[in-house]
């Protein structure tokens, strides 16, 4: 399987250097505005407002970082080296979009792109991830996920499943949902009843789907995010064939995960395989929140119970804004080769909102920052691995956005979001706890 | 890392081990802004929290004589910011980011100098109050922009954002604290400059070569609750000159600007694309307010009633309509979409730079019939635009001009046609803004003796170790 991934020092007419280089310093990206009215100005960039130099906001920075890295055309005289501060800056971006979303210029596309590539450098020349990420890359290597628990373990959290659960072992029976688990149950202990609740909600609303226990593979996002593209195609790969084994097989059309970082992974960066189309013929992937809406809306089951409680919700950026159809001109044909156009937006924005507002009792509030401009928790982007100390700090703002809003829960869909935002939580000594979607849903059927 | 690790390690000492740095992708990522100045890397970073630390600072950069430079947010697109001398510091003041106090009641604001337009626009529009939002990215500081003479969608009716600064605090370039204004006679009292002595001009114009502005007051006037824009369209930039000329007298627009077909296109064609036959040279548009509905409708009245005059008098001039988004962009600032720059600098890439000027109103059409010569002839668009000050004889004279970043060959091209569109205008009685280095070659070589010696001898007596920005104004 070959895997298309662009590199920062690629030469050919439309590579990132020419995008990169498009940047214009401008400064938008430095902070989430909308010119309303009202105008509202909000902190988007975590990495800048930590370590506030240029070069660390927003992506202003990060152009600036690729300039540096690749070869500045006006200064000859100085020359690009590997320092531990340069790895410093470059691996302490969250990669979570907030200054893309700012950007309108024809670099916009190619940001995170951008900075992923540069990571990628720098795990080609040696110098990269930073040295708190090796142990995650030696954990992906030997044990297939990045939390150093040994493979064994991965089905364990199935021991603890309702023997009456119709959860079917799809190794061995068909069912048209597989429900994809992720590392996330096995060994994130935080945050490891997530599993649990999503097969009990998918047994109360009748589903038939099935799980790959102990054959489940990492889905390799948290590898790919540092640079570590081997280690990342290597598991992508075992999975895209898995997929097309299990639709050819066992009848699956639709997969669901809850993990918002598997979810960007298997529809932003699988499609980068030459066999993508091919191994994910006929099959859909979908986040829970977005399953569990579509069922809602066509009257299949809802919430009855009453859960009293005031909530508000937390967009996980890989759930978020990093889902976006990209309209570009690259033939030229109707501005320039390479511009920018538009973009169609993905982001499960809705779902989760609409499911939260189904449930009887709950009251709900929207914090300043949402959707597209929401403020990323911390954690993605190697963060949590690297600077654990700051991923909860970071965490903590929001959580003080959250509390803003009178809520005494922060909801979420990602399990990297909640386990970093109870984290953020307790370094301010708040009551405020975030909870997942479907533990909630769980409540209230 | 790079620099002199004992000034290195005093700046650490001063605002602590986070906010200095002296490491070369820093350097790097602060070595340039949208223009064609070359980068060139400056030593140091120090982020100072407060007024104190700031005069640390500028203590330590007397004793050593090491240049220093105030960054905003660095927006700026004339090279400002970017160091002339080896060794300089930056002092980049983005944690000063505090509005200290809005006074609804008489209308004024005081802030911090790391306030963004963006964020001083969702505070005051809470409270039903404005500013003179510049065209430019919503981060670029208020700060940093009125002390430069910025000019906003409000300079037609209210001047320059200088005009509107009322009271302000420096820390002058010896670390000396003084306040010009009212708050220097008391404290809490920051409404006007008016009746003291105009020291506000040692600090406004001069690009951080005088001090740096620790916390300015400026007028917040009200938003007012009717609003039009009204638009119209000419053939040549004579007829367009003699409207806004008219209309100008009425001194009732906020914003009376006009743009030629190359800059009204989204982006500006780069190379140099000829204009379709079927489309309008000059389009203008003029914002107006009113506090009632009468007042508007007068202003509206007033409008129509110059184009007919104009039309008797065999104007080319015609009223267009005017797209309801355009005129979002046009009241509705600070914008993202215009402050990112989307219709100036997508096509070339990387970078815009202009013969920016403020010209008596009658050299407009003289002039610009030479831009368009010289851009031309460098197959680069003539993307101008004029717009009436305050003051109606006088105004903005600019040809916004596309550089391809990337090219060192293609900047060049652009700073050339740049520079002789510069030298038109010199000889004209236009002066540029914000204006590089290289402009300021040309400025001085102008220049009456006398004024520059007088220039020469206040900086001598507020910067005698001649610290800040040196190689800017070139007049040392
Ligand atoms: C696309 C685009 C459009 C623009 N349109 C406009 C426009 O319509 N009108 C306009 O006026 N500007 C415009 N600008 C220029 C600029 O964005 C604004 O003037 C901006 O507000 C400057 O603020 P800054 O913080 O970026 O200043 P900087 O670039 O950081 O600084 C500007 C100058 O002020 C000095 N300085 C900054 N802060 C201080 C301080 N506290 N004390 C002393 N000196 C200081 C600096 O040394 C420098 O000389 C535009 C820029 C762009 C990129
Ligand atoms: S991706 Fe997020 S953390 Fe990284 S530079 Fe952009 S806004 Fe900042
Ligand atoms: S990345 Fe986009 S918004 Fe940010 S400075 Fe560059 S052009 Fe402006």
């Amino acid at each position: 399987m070959e895997w298309d991934f662009r590199n920062i020092d690629d030469e050919g007419e439309l590579n990132l250097k020419k995008f990169f280089w498009k940047c214009t310093a401008c400064g938008t990206c430095r902070s989430g505005y909308t010119y309303g009215p009202p105008p509202t100005f909000r902190v988007i960039c975590p990495q800048g407002n930590k370590f506030g130099y240029q070069g660390y906001y927003g992506s202003k920075g990060k152009a600036a970082l690729a300039r540096w890295m690749t070869g500045c055309s006006y200064l000859k005289d100085e020359k690009f080296e590997y320092t531990p501060e340069f790895l410093h800056t470059l691996y302490s971006c969250t990669e979570c979009g907030g200054c893309q979303n700012q950007c309108m210029i024809d670099f916009k596309p190619h940001i995170i792109d951008t900075i992923e590539a540069m990571r990628a450098k720098a795990v080609q020349d040696g110098k990269g991830p930073l040295k708190e990420h090796h142990v995650l890359v030696m954990s992906m290597k030997n044990n297939d996920n990045p939390y150093t628990g040994p493979r064994a373990i991965r089905a364990k959290w199935m021991k603890k499943i309702d023997n009456d659960s119709k959860l079917k072992d799809i190794n061995k029976e068909s069912a048209p949902v597989l429900y994809y688990a992720g590392c996330t149950p096995a060994y994130n202990a935080p945050v490891r009843d997530l599993a649990l609740s999503t097969v009990r909600v998918f047994d109360k609303i009748g589903l038939n789907y099935g799980a790959l226990g102990k054959n489940e593979v990492c889905c390799g996002s948290t590898v790919l995010r540092i640079g570590e593209r081997d280690q990342f195609e290597r598991v992508a790969s075992k999975n895209l064939e898995q997929f097309k084994m299990l639709h050819d097989e066992r009848g699956v059309d639709t997969i669901v995960t809850s993990c918002a970082g598997c979810y960007r992974a298997f529809v932003e960066d699988y499609p980068h395989s030459d066999a993508y189309k091919e191994c994910m013929d006929g099959i859909k992937v979908m986040h829970t929140s977005e399953l569990l809406y579509e069922k809602f809306k066509n009257g299949e089951w809802e919430p009855t119970k009453e859960v009293k409680m005031k909530v508000t919700y937390h967009d996980p950026c890989h759930l978020g804004r990093h889902l976006k159809d990209w309209i570009i001109d690259w033939d030229g044909s109707k501005q320039w080769k390479g511009s920018y156009l538009d973009c169609i937006d993905r982001g499960v924005f809705e779902a989760p909102r609409e499911l939260i507002k189904a449930i009887p009792g709950i009251e709900f509030e929207e914090m300043k920052r949402s959707r597209n401009n929401s403020f990323c928790c911390g954690s993605g982007g190697g963060i949590k691995t690297a600077f654990p100390d700051w991923a909860a700090e970071n965490a903590s703002l929001r959580v003080e956005e959250a509390i803003d809003t009178g809520a005494e829960m922060i909801i979420s869909c990602c399990p990297f979001c909640h386990a970093n935002l109870n984290d953020g939580a307790k370094v301010i000594k708040s009551e405020c706890k975030t909870m997942d979607l479907i533990e909630l849903l769980d409540q209230a059927l | 890392m790079v620099g002199n690790t004992n000034i290195l390690g005093e700046l650490k000492g001063i605002v602590g081990d986070e906010h200095a740095t002296s490491d070369k992708h820093i350097m790097y990522a602060y070595s340039y802004d949208m223009c064609f100045v070359p980068n060139k890397l400056p030593q140091y970073v120090a982020q100072p929290a407060n007024v104190e630390e700031i005069v640390e600072i500028m203590k330590l950069c007397n004793k050593t004589k090491t240049p220093v430079i105030p960054v905003g947010a660095n927006t700026n697109i004339g090279g400002l910011c970017i160091p002339k001398k080896d060794n300089t510091l930056l002092i980049d003041l983005r944690r000063l980011n505090k509005i200290i106090r809005i006074d609804e009641e008489t209308r004024y604001a005081i802030i911090e100098p790391g306030v963004s337009h963006a964020q001083f626009a969702e505070e005051l529009y809470k409270r039903g109050l404005r500013f003179g939002w510049p065209v430019g990215p919503p981060s670029g500081t208020v700060t940093g922009c009125a002390i430069s003479h910025g000019i906003s969608g409000m300079s037609g009716r209210y001047g320059l954002n200088s005009q509107m600064i009322t009271s302000m605090e420096v820390v002058r370039p010896t670390g000396d604290v003084c306040r010009v204004g009212s708050c220097a006679i008391k404290e809490d009292s920051w409404h006007s400059f008016l009746p003291l002595p105009r020291m506000d001009g040692i600090f406004t114009g001069w690009f951080g070569t005088t001090g740096i502005v620790t916390k300015l007051a400026v007028y917040t006037p009200a938003v007012p609750p009717y609003v039009d824009v009204v638009t119209c369209s000419t053939e040549e930039i004579r007829d367009m000159y003699k409207y806004m000329l008219e209309f100008g007298r009425y001194e009732m627009a906020d914003d009376l600007t006009a743009v030629n077909w190359w800059l009204s296109q989204v982006p500006i064609p780069y190379p140099y694309k000829e204009k379709p036959a079927d489309q309008h040279k000059w389009n203008s548009y003029a914002v107006l307010y009113g506090y009632t509905e009468k007042e508007l409708e007068a202003k509206v009245d007033a409008f129509h009633t110059v184009i007919k005059h104009q039309q008797e008098l065999g104007s080319t001039v015609q009223v267009t309509e005017y797209p309801e988004e355009a005129k979002r962009g046009r009241t509705e600032l600070p914008s993202q979409i215009v402050g990112s720059t989307k219709n100036y600098c997508k096509e070339a890439g990387g970078g815009i730079s202009w013969p920016g000027t403020f010209t008596p109103a009658n050299k407009w059409e003289e002039v610009y019939n030479k831009w368009e010569k010289i851009y031309k002839a460098r197959n680069l668009s003539p993307a101008t635009r004029i717009t009436m000050y305050r003051g109606i004889h006088y105004g903005m004279l600019r040809a916004m001009t596309p550089i391809n970043k990337q090219s060192p060959e293609e900047t060049e091209n652009a700073k050339m046609a740049i520079v002789e569109a510069l030298g038109a205008i010199l000889d004209a009685g236009g002066i540029p803004y914000k204006p590089p280095v290289d402009f300021n070659v040309e400025i001085n070589k102008r220049a009456d003796k006398g004024y520059l010696k007088l220039m020469c001898d206040i900086k001598d007596m507020i910067d005698p170790n001649g610290i800040m920005n040196p190689g800017q104004l070139l007049i040392r």
